[in-house]
């Protein structure tokens, strides 16, 4: 009894934290909104946030892709070798890069880079009083610094995914002629056998999801920021758990809605 | 002027429980008290970087809690904020952190040498050269030039109320002694209404036209330098010299 009256608590307290940061994010993506639709934004800052989070990311993006692609390509030859014809490799390939594993990697290579580095850096700036600082100097920081984070973010992740997905396809192909000896003619043809355009468009909506979800959690977390080094150190935890689970929660919630 | 009407502010704790103050206009009033008694909170509450639980604070009259946004942003920038640590921005070099102190649409419109020029008038009057220290970045500066970058950042948009958050913390005593001059200086030449919150009671003794002292949440004492010199109060008497300070600080050391 008390096991199960711990768990509700635990469970109930869970749920009113979850409220408090969905409202939080709410209302913060209104302000941006309303911001960005008033023309208060400056392109300069979006301009060297998307810089910052895509030029600084690619390299790590086109390794984890190559090695996305290489290791689908690796294991589907494995399995496909002497009981499916080796072409439909092209197919699975191209459908695991594009549908999943080119947003998610990416997604996952932007919470430790750039989400990480958003929620210290606002979390620094908030607990050595810069955002007072701008605030008492009559400039508003969803303007000046949510704002900027979030529209890069919606402009970089679909062309970093879109980056990902292609260079992962053309590891996956090498390794397969690498490996099994499948030929790209053959690759190619697989993969257009079972290939729907609405997919690269689903990958890209996906991507697009995830670079609103990551600056979002990222700002929220670092603007409410307490407690010195330490609360710094723990939003960043928090915000990285937070854009984790959002990440793989969307990633579940979208092939009901988008492939059906 | 500024009013401060009844005003609560608890976190967890109570740390404001009523306080009622009025800074006359051009008038410089020193906040004194010992550490976590709300001298902080209470001057935050001026500008609605807090907000209060109870009360309100109005600046010439108008009320800082019920101002729309775009209105409470206007009124921001009649107030220059000297923060504890000098709050500048790490990543923007001396030149942007002060120019950041003038209000953003004269920012845009003012051409690159008029802006220059005021940022380095600026640095001038609070004694820095701005040859010097133009380019540097926050980190390449000592504590003391830091506190003073920011201080020029919150006189650059010429404002009509100063408010100091423990200006000469963690000083030594030369800087204290500029940093104390400096705040005198402005008051006198700018005519700004100041409020200085410190731990410096000489510097606070010297450079105000009055001195109130924050105790427990509530106003202990409010009156003139020498009024807070010959008071009778226990607390006061801590604070106005040091041998009633190290007694007191015995008596609550020998306390079980």
């Amino acid at each position: 009894m008390a096991l199960l009256q711990r768990l509700l608590r635990g469970l109930g307290r869970g749920a009113v934290v979850t409220a408090h940061h969905a409202g939080g994010i709410g209302i913060l993506l209104w302000r941006i909104a309303v911001a960005t639709l008033r023309g208060r934004v400056a392109l300069r800052d979006v301009v060297d946030q998307a810089v910052e989070m895509g030029v600084g990311s690619l390299p790590l993006v086109l390794v984890t892709s190559v090695l996305s692609g290489v290791v689908t390509s690796q294991q589907g030859g494995y399995q496909f070798t002497g009981s499916i014809p080796l072409y439909v490799l092209g197919s699975v390939v191209a459908s695991s890069v594009v549908l999943e594993l080119g947003p998610v990697m990416t997604a996952f290579v932007l919470i430790g880079r750039v989400g990480a580095r958003i929620t210290a850096e606002l979390g620094t700036m908030q607990v050595s009083e810069q955002i007072d600082a701008l605030l008492s100097l009559g400039r508003d920081p969803v303007r000046v610094l949510a704002a900027p984070r979030l529209l890069a973010g919606i402009l970089v992740t679909p062309l970093l995914v879109g980056i990902a997905n292609c260079v992962g396809l053309f590891a996956g192909m090498v390794a397969a002629r690498l490996d099994v000896g499948l030929g790209y003619e053959s690759f190619l043809y697989g993969a257009r056998l079972f290939w729907h355009n609405w997919d690269m468009f689903y990958s890209l909506l996906k991507a697009t999801a995830f670079g609103v979800i990551i600056p979002i959690i990222s700002t929220h977390m670092g603007l409410r920021t307490r407690g010195g080094a330490e609360g710094v150190g723990r939003a960043t935890t928090a915000s990285v758990v937070f854009m984790i689970i959002s990440v793989l929660v969307l990633d579940a919630l979208f092939p009901p809605l988008f492939l059906n | 002027m500024i009013e401060y009407e009844d005003v609560w502010k608890a976190f967890d704790v109570p740390v404001l429980t009523g306080v009622n103050l009025r800074v006359e206009t051009g008038e410089t009033l020193s906040m004194v008290g010992p550490s976590g008694t709300g001298k902080s909170v209470l001057l935050k509450t001026t500008i609605e970087l807090i907000t209060p639980d109870r009360g309100s604070v109005r600046i010439d009259g108008e009320t800082v809690g019920t101002a729309s946004p775009r209105r409470l942003q206007e009124m921001r920038r009649k107030v220059g904020y000297v923060f504890q640590y000098a709050a500048l921005f790490d990543s923007m070099n001396v030149f942007d952190n002060v120019s950041l102190g003038l209000p953003e649409q004269e920012l845009k419109t003012l051409p690159r040498s008029e802006v220059l020029r005021r940022v380095c008038q600026s640095l001038e009057e609070v004694n820095l050269d701005p040859a010097l220290v133009l380019t540097k970045l926050p980190a390449e500066l000592s504590g003391g030039m830091r506190k003073r970058v920011g201080l020029a950042r919150a006189i650059v948009g010429e404002p009509e109320i100063l408010l100091y958050d423990e200006p000469v913390t963690g000083l030594d005593p030369v800087n204290t002694a500029t940093v104390d001059r400096l705040i005198l200086d402005i008051a006198e030449h700018r005519n700004v209404t100041s409020i200085v919150v410190t731990h410096d009671i000489e510097g606070a003794l010297q450079l105000s036209d009055r001195v109130a002292l924050l105790d427990h949440g509530k106003l202990r004492f409010v009156g003139t330098p020498e009024e807070f010199r010959s008071s009778d109060d226990p607390v006061v008497r801590a604070f106005a010299d040091r041998e009633a300070a190290a007694a007191a600080a015995l008596k609550i050391m020998e306390e079980p």
